[in-house]
């Protein structure tokens, strides 16, 4: 075969075809023959190999990895026994790199520093919890003796406003011509007793008035009555003598009489008498 | 600790190890081509399944005719390969593989079809995919017929309408364009 024939016979594609494994075993053959014949052909053949192989090596895809298990069941070859793979070019053997876990370490160290600042915040909190307790609790008994004493107060200018306002209706009084100021003085029962009564001239009513009393303090079973003498009789005029600090007015209204010789007060049970008491005459005094 | 080795070895060895039918051949054989064959059978049956089963029997075969393999006759490589595309191509055109289709869910069919008309996704080799794109048009046809579907020539020639000796030389001329490209 002529060089002109030669080439003809590459270029005709029929080596690629053989590579391919698209020939008839007789085509096949014949090939084969050419290739053992002809270095040309042979190393044409050999460059078409390589340029399939590269280009499969360039398109490998990895298949399952329990493929190669399963095909060395298959073969009854058993899994790794005795089966080591070989290799006789020991380029590529490269020891495994050991990579110390340095990252976890000081991980590890970052958390423990995390656990201890977060251990002295929480007892520093606490502290500072029990701190803010403790004075809370200061505050609410401060409040409370503050609340204590604004009632003192309260009640102290609750008693000085209802003593000025005895005061004032007695300098009212006194100014006045309409009332007659009955003085009684204190008897034998309490003798530094003094009261004042007031008795108007013209509609008769009768006054007394807290301010201008010094009765001693009744108890709880007992209050004063006061009593008019009429004609040596004694009369009710009405009970009085919780002096406590629910009432406001300092003057409290009792019956009115039309006339009387003498006012006085005694100390009688609870809801009064229906005739006085004579050991327990606190005051007396002549109109 | 175990030292990792990449499994290698000379072709010449390797042809030596697998007349001896020594079972390490076997592994290393495994090792250094069933990706690239895979990718070779995958391309023509993109069912996994199917195409993982292709692999195993390429190197079934493999191992049991050893014996005839002729290193005379062209690289190891030509030889595993055309084992694979040769039962890649059997399996197409199996009962086995149209039962395979017949026995897809309906729902699943649009997927199935495409899966069956797609070449590869295969994001690794979207290089070489592109150099295969960049042939002429008439030569990838020609290359996408008889690589990537596992026609013959002689099928290739009916499908196109082209004359048997254009398809050879297409085949030819896009096989120099590969070789261009890996010199």
């Amino acid at each position: 075969m002529n060089v002109e024939n030669l080439k003809a016979y590459i270029e005709s594609g029929v080596l690629e075809l053989y590579v391919l494994g698209d020939l008839s075993p007789e085509e096949a053959l014949q090939v084969e023959e050419m290739a053992a014949q002809y270095p040309e052909v042979k190393s044409e053949l050999t460059a078409i190999e390589i340029a399939m192989e590269s280009y499969a090596m360039e398109n490998a895809v990895a298949p399952s990895a329990d493929i190669e298990t399963k095909l060395f069941e298959k073969l009854g070859l058993g899994k790794n026994e005795g089966v080591e793979a070989m290799s006789t070019i020991p380029a590529y053997t490269e020891e495994a790199k050991v990579v110390k876990l340095d990252n976890s370490d000081s991980k590890v160290r970052t958390l423990r520093f995390a656990l201890v600042a977060c251990v002295a915040l929480l007892i520093i909190s606490t502290g500072a919890l029990f701190i803010t307790y403790n004075k809370l609790n200061a505050a609410h008994d401060q409040i409370a003796s503050l609340n204590l004493d604004k009632e003192k107060f309260a009640g102290v200018v609750s008693k000085l406003e209802f003593e000025n306002k005895g005061l004032d209706n007695m300098v009212a009084m006194n100014d006045s011509k309409e009332w007659a100021i009955i003085r009684m003085a204190g008897q034998a029962f309490s003798p530094k007793s003094k009261m004042n009564v007031y008795w108007n001239k013209k509609d008769k009513s009768v006054l007394i008035n807290y301010v201008a009393m010094d009765l001693p303090k009744a108890d709880a079973e007992h209050e004063y009555q006061l009593w008019a003498l009429v004609n040596g009789k004694p009369v009710s005029l009405g009970v009085f003598g919780k002096t406590d600090s629910t009432s406001t007015e300092a003057l409290q209204k009792m019956q009115a009489i039309q006339e009387a010789q003498a006012f006085a007060v005694t100390l009688e049970p609870m809801g009064g008498s229906v005739n006085p008491t004579m050991e327990k005459l606190a005051v007396m005094g002549g109109v | 600790m175990t030292a990792y080795k990449k499994l290698t070895l000379t072709e010449p060895e390797l042809v030596l190890a697998l007349h001896s039918k020594d079972p390490a051949v076997l592994k290393t054989l495994y090792s250094m081509y069933s990706s690239a064959l895979y990718g070779v059978i995958s391309r023509i049956i993109t069912h996994t399944e199917l195409a993982e089963d292709v692999l195993q029997e390429t190197f079934v075969k493999i191992w049991q005719s050893a014996a005839h393999y002729d290193n005379t006759k062209g690289r190891l490589f030509t030889w595993m390969m055309n084992i694979a595309r040769n039962l890649s191509i059997d399996k197409l055109r199996s009962k086995d593989f149209k039962n395979s289709l017949k026995n897809q869910d309906i729902e699943n069919n649009v997927s199935f079809v495409d899966e069956q008309n797609k070449v590869t996704f295969n994001p690794d080799i979207l290089g070489v995919k592109q150099l295969v794109e960049n042939l002429k048009p008439d030569l990838q046809a020609v290359l996408n017929l008889v690589y990537y579907k596992g026609y013959t020539h002689v099928e290739a020639a009916e499908k196109l309408n082209l004359p048997l000796g254009t398809v050879k030389t297409r085949i030819r001329l896009a096989i120099i364009e590969l070789r261009r490209s890996f010199n």
